[in-house]
């Protein structure tokens, strides 16, 4: 990986594609449907410290080059050797196709912690968690985080996914939900007409279509709520107007976009 | 190049695109530079930096603002030659 210059100079030039060798391994590895994932990744120097939110880049070597993708996290802060990743594998990225042919073993590149898309754990305010598809993961970090802490957190965790098997990590928030705490789950399956979906009994449609009816169920107060939202960049447009028409000032409503608006998502 | 940081991060260095870039491919001599310069080989085209930077100064390449063409090919010289591209800078944005 190059040098960044963070507050102080350089004193060369980076090169391009140096530091480049693998520096962990693939020690877990649970396919939940044939496109989503959980890719369990030690560092050979233990996990670094990040910041609940963050992502760090995967890299696998690609004709000679390092190609890398970024993942958040879904390990909560102060985890010292593997971090948890949940991918999507896109059939025709460039990335994604090559990371599900490892195997357990297989060795890759990961990177330095970085992003500003991060938990604030003293915030007092309710936390409303948006998620569609792989983009629960820092929510799952920031979750398990905040009940790590003393307080006990308020927290509603709203997902939004195609088909029930992709609801990742939906046990260890059903069991939140049922003992810390004033945690609320919302699954929403977007397809309820899928027949992978026939024995779905829960919430239903796109999270923009959820949102606003989940507010008034969970009462949610915007002048004491802060919402993060993750994933489809159409979605979090969506989610910010509803939120913004509900009266949520806009510094309480932060988002990451998993990839650039208006454009594919490269993986 | 997929993107690159333009006239309005020059003199600022806010660094926010630095903090989020997941590949480490933002860089400058903060004691020489007068902007920060995106590698347009490590660059992965995530966007990170376009939305994390206060001056708007960062643009997909083929949306860069006409007036402020030239940096397309700023950034890539630094990688090559930074005098050059400082000197380019320089031109494009003479020392008030």
């Amino acid at each position: 990986m190059q040098t960044a210059t963070v507050g102080r100079a350089v004193s060369s030039v980076p090169v391009p594609g140096s530091d480049s060798a693998p520096n962990a391994t693939l020690s877990g590895r649970v396919d939940l449907t044939p496109t989503i994932a959980h890719f369990v990744v030690r560092p050979d120097d233990g996990a670094p410290a990040f910041v609940p939110g963050q992502y760090l880049a995967l890299g696998l070597p690609v004709d000679g080059r390092l190609l890398q993708r970024p993942y958040s996290t879904a390990s909560k802060k102060g985890t010292r050797d593997e971090l948890d990743f949940l991918v999507r594998l896109v059939r025709d990225g460039a990335f994604t196709p090559r990371l599900w042919h490892l195997d357990v073993g297989d060795r890759l590149r990961i990177g330095r912690p970085k992003g500003l898309f991060t938990l604030c754990p003293e915030d007092p305010r309710r936390h409303l968690f948006i998620a569609t598809g792989t983009g629960l993961a820092p929510f799952v970090s920031m979750l398990g985080t905040l009940l790590r802490e003393s307080r006990p957190p308020r927290a509603i965790v709203l997902h939004g996914v195609s088909h029930v098997g992709e609801l990742a990590y939906r046990d260890r928030l059903e069991r939140w939900a049922a003992d810390a705490g004033d945690i609320s789950y919302v699954p929403a399956i977007s397809r309820p007409n899928h027949p992978a979906n026939a024995d779905w009994r829960g919430a239903t449609g796109r999270i923009d279509t959820a949102l606003g009816p989940l507010c008034d169920a969970l009462d949610v107060d915007p002048a004491e709520t802060v919402a993060y939202m993750c994933g489809n960049p159409e979605m979090i447009a969506a989610g910010e107007r509803i939120l913004e028409a509900r009266g949520f000032p806009r510094d309480a409503i932060r988002s990451e976009h998993y990839w650039p608006a208006g454009s594919p998502a490269r993986a | 190049m997929a993107y690159v940081i333009a006239e309005p991060c020059i003199d600022h260095t806010d660094q926010s695109c630095v903090a989020v870039c997941p590949v480490d491919c933002i860089t400058a001599d903060t004691m020489v530079d007068r902007k920060f310069y995106i590698d347009p080989d490590g660059c992965i085209d995530c966007g990170s930096c376009e939305t994390a930077c206060p001056n708007a100064a960062i643009f997909r390449v083929d949306q860069l603002p006409s007036e402020w063409a030239d940096f397309a090919r700023v950034d890539a010289t630094w990688y090559r030659d930074p005098a050059a591209a400082r000197a380019v800078v320089d031109g494009l944005a003479p020392v008030a």
